[in-house]
């Protein structure tokens, strides 16, 4: 798998580093919805409490670096989560 | 299609709270039980690429963006218990470390995208064999499907909390992911190419039975075959 493995994280590097740069601001379809229909406004808008909110890092300064600084803190944690959880599925003997 | 706080009210939300976590436990359960060994290399580097995909906007039409959800893309190569979690844990991280998402409205996301996405992306390569000479159309109908079932899920819940009368909810919500599915579905299969191309003899994944006794690889086919296609 490791050609597999190897493709995936290359990929996943480029949408983190390249991705952002391109990446479309447009609401996506239930924001969307929302809006057309007008039930936009009861989203709870709430203080950003979390450094990363809406995928930028709030302690890094300009806009590409805060959000790849977000994407890998994010992609960090998932292969994280992964990873033990592969650990967790070994079983003896292979089975 | 991640619902923020605000849009549900509290029936709606607390009892898809509550319902998901014995769903997302039994899946747990299920993927400890079956999960295919040689797969294991997969979780990490699958969850987080559909992670960064997640992050990454394209413009659909005039004023709308789409992005994949992967949760096809996930079962067809981890297995669909495997992607309940994976994806189950992609929406929790985005909920809690980046407000993408209410915390309260977890529940009701984790069925939406991460049972029935995962499940319903699942369905058509189940039905129709996973070596078929039709997997590829059952990637791409499991990706579109996916978003559709997962965007009749939101309407339900949105039009239970009585955000909007139900025709234009539910005519916008389908119409506007089954123009996002076409591009889900082209990436899950495209993905899934990709995989064969790089592992001659991938298998799409199963549906959680037991791993085969003596050989739980992912490439059935015999080694020295293998070796020949793959030049190792």
């Amino acid at each position: 798998m490791t050609k597999t493995t190897g493709f995936f994280a290359i990929l996943t590097a480029a949408l983190v580093l390249l991705g952002v740069l391109v990446a479309s601001s447009l609401p996506d379809g239930l924001e969307h919805v929302a809006e057309s229909l007008g039930f936009a406004g009861r989203a709870s808008q709430g203080a950003a409490w979390s450094p990363f909110a809406d995928y930028e890092a709030a302690f890094v300064e300009g806009s590409w670096l805060a959000q790849v600084t977000a994407g890998i803190a994010g992609v960090g944690l998932i292969w994280a989560f992964g990873a033990l959880l592969g650990r967790t599925l070994k079983r003896k003997g292979g089975g | 299609m991640h619902i923020p706080d605000g849009f549900l009210t509290p029936p709606v939300w607390a009892a898809l709270d509550a319902g998901a976590i014995p769903v997302v436990g039994y899946f747990v359960r299920r993927t400890q039980r079956s999960f295919e060994q040689s797969r294991i290399p997969l979780l990490g580097v699958l969850g987080a690429f559909v992670f960064a995909a997640q992050m990454i906007n394209f413009p659909i039409w005039a004023g709308t963006s789409g992005h994949l959800v992967g949760g096809a893309l996930l079962a067809l190569t981890l297995g669909p218990s495997a992607a309940v979690v994976v994806m189950t844990a992609i929406l929790v991280v985005q909920a809690l470390v980046f407000q993408d998402g209410g915390l309260l409205a977890l529940g009701a996301n984790v069925l939406n995208m991460a049972v029935i996405g995962v499940w319903v992306g699942y369905l058509p390569a189940k039905l129709l064999g996973r070596r078929t000479s039709a997997r590829r159309v059952a990637a791409f109908a499991g990706g579109w499907l996916s978003l559709m079932a997962g965007a009749l899920c939101a309407a339900i819940e949105l039009w239970l909390s009585q955000v909007a009368p139900p025709g234009p909810l539910f005519a916008s919500m389908l119409g506007i992911h089954a123009v996002t599915g076409l591009a889900e579905g082209a990436i899950t299969a495209a993905s899934l190419v990709a995989i064969e191309r790089l592992n001659p003899g991938f298998v799409y994944a199963n549906g959680g039975r037991a791993a085969q006794p003596a050989g739980d690889a992912v490439v059935e086919e015999p080694r020295a075959r293998q070796a020949a296609v793959s030049g190792r």
